[in-house]
């Protein structure tokens, strides 16, 4: 079974994916007009910043079990087996919060949803794209995101590349390999910077 | 005082104002510099390309995503495309600035200009010269407007090269004939770094490079040059003078008027209204002290260098020292200038005044100063800030004033040195002045706020560097205490003895951002002194905190002039390692100079101190290990 | 295996269910006293708010004993444990096949809590209620009608929750409380504060120090006697003044009762094979360190859960509990978490940061390196984060004033 998997030190913070997610939540499912739409789509993917100013995709991680899943007061968050995928019935949540309280990620937003009662808060999370993986289409954060740090594949194909990865830097003397030297010049030029603001 | 402004900025002033602000409930640059982390990486790698319409494209520099744009652009062409473009807007910047001085020379010239008038006829006599204009028994305003058609002609297309690079070394200006990056004309190299950029134009990552160092040297040895010397034309040539800076130059009893931006065309009208004696009556009548005018930024620095006039505050604390309550008005002209400032002046009885054409902002009242009106427009104006001194809220001035002493033009220089650079010369030989560094450049809210400028200098000066800086730089170390008369306590023993007998302090304030272009003929006439390039001095430029596209055009001339000059920010290129490479390593062969990167000004001083010790090394001076 | 469960509430509910997850054929046993198909206790407020109907209190379906193959013995009390015999006696005449007695091999005691009772003269005058089940709020729904005023006696979570759902209700609501502030077990001065101010803007009335001492009306209370002298009309009563566990029945000379059941990290009581979970059980609190009640839905949701295991012969251990709650109250979002007042101790640090103008307030209390409690006021979507580094006391590396603001988030605890 395919999952996205997320690699943080490959997220450059350009926050596409939080774009091409609000954008496959909407009604028309098309950028210029998802922002005329009521409500405005809002995304499920939430890129946030780490100590150093990089980014990092903040991304429901469908635990089982699932701490929200047992919070959840109306019994609203289920699971869909087939996609493994940890859901929110909008239709039975009652927006009191308890599932913030309990996810353990900060994934979960509340806001209003075209999925929703018309003028209601609820509860909203990232649906792994289900719809577009019934018609054959990756999740929408993958497809926008360029740099890999979303990639949508099976947790052994991921592993194997992880393993790939730290054998092939093990076999070379120098160390870790360096797949992108700019990237890490500039992190480290980042990381220079706010470490004097402390000072 | 809460760590949390600590962090922002090493200034008593901004800190304590930040705390006003938190309270007053304003949204501040910090705050929105906050909002938008992370930033994008691939903006920040110069990996992101919009220069055409079959993007936006950018480039995975993981390697596995898109490795080329749509146009087939790899990451070598998209950041040099970027970093060219940069360039092009920081001399097109400095340069239309430059335009507007001479627009007004020749106003003044045929009679247009009222209020306006040649203060330096001697300067302007021996920039005519340098044009080839004869300046024997002819009328000054005859002469002006000479000097205003030729360089005028410095803009345009029918130059073979622009007129000043003249004043760089012989050996330099063959150096860029050969490597082929000798300016034609100002708006021609900015004309022609957008033309290139276009897609489908120069795809050489290298040559796109190279026109951008044509482009900058453009803007050093052309527009901003021009800008510096009829500036100094229409408002006098800079002599030491007194001044104060921070935000303890505001005063609590006489109306407090702003001026801010970059160019003196609107600043120095100001400043004769302010000294207006029925304005001044006026204001008494209103029951103020008087009117106290002061600066901000680059156009502060152009009335303190030949005024005096005090310095309220640096890049980042223009939003902040609005929440003083004390400002009755701000006048802004162009060139950073945050957006915000009018929002921020409208929880105060601040009035925000845009005066220039090319200029508006949300929020201000818009007035534009043209050399026909200006005068009067002024004093109109400032009538109004009198106004409304009476509107005036609580009002909170946090510190007391730091003094300082600037106006060190290169003239100013060499009469203290007794008419000749032999004297700084000598220093240098002794070895009892190591070197020579330019700190200048901007804010960044990247780094807390002065830290970077002031400890570089202080790190520079007590290892008997001398330091001339301009810009947000000069305002920062201004502020710290580096330019008065205790300042010699900070300098190293060699530094001090020289500073003291001169009677200047061991950092010179050489002006605004466009005066970098002083450090220029300043290094020119040492290394000619010397028989010598300017690459082969013990000298060195730095931007701690730079931020803005100008800042990359001053340091690309700056290095393309023989200047080894080291960025506190890292400029968005890491996406080509290839340029990284060309910039902080290849071009020393090609130009004698490089970039460097680091933000730490401790590290930073210890490169800049390496490279001045191996630079003495090569003249064939003493040279000490630096550690 | 016999196993009988004390107590439909979620405890009860949630042992059952890991019970047969488990054990598909022994038989389980649920006696409980409240007849509803398995609602969701904490939600019987905002059927009185009037934002849900009480259909939707519902969290399994009318099908649930039968689905399970359980057998449900509704509507009854427990009066007596036999410990020896293994038995367990409800409050019932034996008669055509039912019987009064059930044997079991493990028991759950998850009986919950009943509402603490006040005294004063006149409560048996209607439209005054507690408010502990679902039934008091269906009474409450009939009484509503007509209606101005309304008197609710305790600030603490019911009280609130009563408050809160009689002003959306549009009563005039007069809450009597102790401390200055409402929620004062959950919360701290300074978050309270901006509760309170966020009621009394939405038009609540607050009585500092006042107890009532009798009510009065004809047949209906009319009017509240209070101990300062004053008198209150009030057309409806509601009284919040905390709950206490129900183990009346509890033999305490065989189980160890302390404020609850005292049970170990299995859920187990100190009488081998009799368990207790929810609101009856006490365990060591993570942030206080000293056994505790913390009776809270997401606890309950917990113990049940473990305890069945657990008596199913799957060996879990608990952690142990953690008090904290999460609330809206109009535009003002709260959220609290272990120790929100710390003793005086050179070992716990405070920080927090308020900003009144945007309503945020938070506040990180530490013992040593470990976040122990936590009190948010808006910004409260990274809550969950906090709470579960207080749940896992996860020593903190990085500085307490970044977790102090509103974009703190999960990237910023892992390395670079």
């Amino acid at each position: 079974m395919k999952k996205v998997v997320v690699h943080p030190e490959r997220c450059v913070g350009c926050m596409q994916c939080m774009v091409a997610c609000a954008t496959a939540h909407s009604r028309s499912g098309n950028l210029f007009s998802a922002i005329c739409e009521v409500p405005l789509p809002k995304p499920r993917v939430h890129v946030g910043v780490g100590l150093y100013g990089e980014g990092f995709p903040n991304r429901c991680r469908h635990c089982d079990p699932a701490p929200c899943m047992l919070a959840c007061l109306p019994g609203a968050i289920y699971r869909n087996a087939e996609f493994e995928t940890v859901m929110i019935d909008s239709d039975k949540c009652i927006n009191c919060a308890s599932c913030a309280m309990a996810c353990p990620f900060g994934v979960i937003r509340y806001h209003e949803d075209m999925h929703a009662p018309p003028k209601q808060v609820v509860a909203v999370k990232c649906d792994n794209c289900i719809d577009r993986q019934a018609k054959g289409l990756v999740p929408a954060c993958v497809e926008a995101c360029k740099s890999s740090a979303l990639t949508f594949e099976t947790t052994s194909d991921a592993l194997k590349r992880k393993t790939n990865e730290v054998a092939r830097s093990v076999s070379i003397e120098t160390g870790k390999i360096v797949v992108a030297p700019g990237f890490n010049l500039l992190n480290a030029a980042k990381k220079a910077q706010i470490n004097l603001k402390a000072m | 005082m809460s760590k949390h402004y600590k962090d922002i900025t090493i200034t008593e002033d901004g800190q304590l104002m930040l705390k006003k602000a938190e309270k007053d409930q304003l949204e501040t640059v910090w705050d929105r510099y906050e909002s938008q982390l992370p930033q994008c990486g691939y903006c920040e790698m110069g990996l992101s390309c919009r220069i055409c319409n079959m993007g936006p494209c950018r480039v995975d520099p993981f390697g596995e995503g898109p490795q080329k744009g749509v146009c087939g652009a790899d990451a070598d062409i998209i950041v040099a495309r970027n970093l060219g473009r940069m360039v092009a807007s920081g001399a097109a910047s400095h340069s239309d600035h430059g335009r507007d001085l001479v627009e007004v020379l020749a106003a003044v010239a045929e009679g247009k200009a009222p209020g306006y008038r040649i203060t330096d006829e001697q300067k302007l006599k021996s920039v005519a010269n340098e044009y080839g204009i004869g300046t024997e028994e002819k009328d000054i305003l005859k002469i002006a407007g000479d000097l205003a058609y030729c360089m005028q002609g410095d803009f345009g297309t029918r130059r073979k090269t622009i007129t000043l690079i003249k004043r760089a070394p012989e050996v330099r200006r063959q150096l860029w004939e050969k490597v082929g990056v000798t300016p034609r004309g100002i708006d021609r190299e900015t004309s022609e770094m957008m033309h290139r950029t276009h897609m489908g134009v120069d795809n050489g990552w290298d040559s796109l490079l190279l026109q951008a160092i044509r482009n900058a040297l453009s803007d050093g040895w052309g527009g901003s040059m021009i800008a510096t010397e009829v500036s100094d034309i229409l408002y006098g040539t800079p002599k030491p003078v007194q001044t104060w800076a921070n935000m303890g130059v505001l005063k609590a009893d006489h109306v407090n008027i702003l001026v801010h931006g970059h160019n003196p065309v609107v600043s120095e009208m100001i400043l004769l209204a302010c000294q207006d004696p029925v304005i001044v009556a006026f204001a008494k009548s209103k029951g103020a002290e008087g009117i106290n005018l002061a600066g901000l930024c680059c156009t502060g620095n152009e009335l303190l260098m030949r005024h005096g006039v005090a310095m309220a505050g640096n890049h980042l604390m223009t939003e902040l020292v609005i929440a003083t309550g004390a400002v009755e008005m701000l006048f802004a002209d162009y060139q950073c200038i945050m957006p915000s400032l009018g929002n921020i002046a409208t929880c105060y009885h601040t009035k925000m005044i845009s005066t220039s054409d090319k200029a508006h902002f949300p929020n201000m009242e818009h007035h534009e100063f043209h050399p026909d009106n200006a005068s009067e427009l002024a004093k109109t104006l400032v009538r109004k800030a009198v106004e409304n001194f009476e509107n005036r809220g609580e009002v909170y001035i946090p510190v007391e004033p730091m003094p300082a002493v600037g106006g060190f033009s290169v003239e100013a220089i060499l009469g203290a040195l007794g008419g000749t650079p032999e004297p700084l010369l000598d220093a240098i030989k002794a070895g009892k002045i190591r070197g020579a560094v330019g700190v200048v450049g901007c804010n960044n809210p990247r780094l807390k706020h002065d830290y970077g400028h002031v400890n570089l200098i202080k790190n520079l000066i007590e290892n008997d560097i001398l330091v001339v800086d301009t810009g947000c730089a000069a305002v920062a170390s201004a502020k710290a205490g580096f330019k008065n008369s205790e300042a010699l306590q900070f300098a190293g023993p060699g530094l001090k003895e020289i500073c003291g007998a001169l009677g200047v302090p061991p950092v010179l304030h050489m002006g605004s951002c466009v005066d970098n272009v002083r450090i220029l003929v300043l290094a020119s006439a040492l290394a000619d002194a010397l028989g010598t390039d300017i690459s082969a001095l013990p000298l060195a430029g730095a931007a701690p905190e730079w931020y803005s596209e100008k800042a990359i055009s001053i340091g690309v001339y700056a290095v393309a002039s023989g200047i080894y000059t080291v960025l506190g920010p890292m400029p968005p290129i890491t996406g080509s390692m290839n340029i990284v490479k060309l910039l902080t390593e290849g071009l020393n062969d090609i130009l004698g100079a490089t970039f460097a990167v680091e933000p730490d000004p401790v590290k930073a001083a210890l490169l800049i101190r390496k490279h001045i010790e191996n630079k003495r090394a090569g003249l064939g001076l003493d040279s000490r290990e630096v550690k | 295996m016999k196993y009988v469960i004390i107590g439909n509430g979620i405890a009860g509910i949630q042992a059952a269910e890991s019970i047969r997850q488990i054990d598909s054929r022994g038989g389980i046993t649920i006696i409980g006293d409240e007849t509803f198909t398995p609602y969701c206790r904490p939600m019987i407020s905002l059927v009185l708010e009037g934002a849900i109907p009480t259909e939707k209190l519902a969290i399994r379906g009318a099908d649930f004993y039968e689905k399970l193959n359980i057998e449900p013995v509704l509507g009854k009390r427990v009066t007596h444990i036999d410990v020896d015999a293994r038995q367990v006696i409800i409050d019932d005449t034996p008669k055509g096949g039912k019987k009064n007695h059930f044997s079991y091999d493990k028991l759950l005691i998850a009986t919950g809590a009943d509402a603490r009772p006040i005294k004063a003269e006149g409560l048996s005058l209607g439209n005054i209620f507690y408010m502990r089940g679902q039934a008091h709020v269906c009474d409450m729904l009939e009484s509503l009608s007509g209606g101005k005023k309304a008197l609710v006696l305790g600030g603490g979570l019911v009280g609130f929750k009563a408050a809160y759902g009689l002003m959306k209700r549009g009563f005039e609501v007069t809450m009597l409380i102790k401390s200055g502030y409402p929620l004062s077990m959950q919360i701290d001065e300074a978050g309270g504060k901006l509760v309170l101010k966020e009621l009394v803007r939405h038009g609540l009335k607050v009585m500092v120090g006042a107890e009532v001492k009798a009510f009065e009306g004809n047949g209906r209370v009319r009017e509240a006697y209070l101990s300062d002298g004053s008198v209150l009309q009030c057309d409806i009563v509601i009284i919040g003044k905390g709950v206490l566990p129900s183990l009346s029945f509890v033999p305490r000379d065989q189980v160890r009762v302390d404020l609850g059941i005292v049970v170990d990290q299995h859920l187990e009581t100190s009488s081998s094979g009799i368990f207790a979970a929810g609101d009856v059980a006490e365990y060591v609190d993570i942030a206080r360190k000293t056994p505790w009640v913390n009776a809270i839905w997401p606890e309950a949701v917990n113990q049940g859960r473990l305890a069945g295991m657990n008596m199913a012969g799957r060996k879990v251990a608990y952690k142990g509990s953690l008090s904290r709650n999460v609330i809206r109250i109009f535009d003002v979002d709260v959220m609290t978490c272990g120790v929100v007042e710390p003793p005086d101790d050179p070992g716990y640090q405070v920080i927090s940061k308020i900003d009144p103008h945007k309503n945020f307030y938070r506040k990180l209390v530490f013992r040593n390196d470990v976040l122990v409690g936590l009190v948010m006021v808006n910004d409260i979507d990274q809550g969950g984060l906090l709470v579960s580094l207080i749940q896992s006391e996860t020593p903190i590396k990085i500085s307490g004033e970044t977790m102090l603001k509103p974009n703190f988030n999960y990237k910023q605890l892992l390395k670079f």
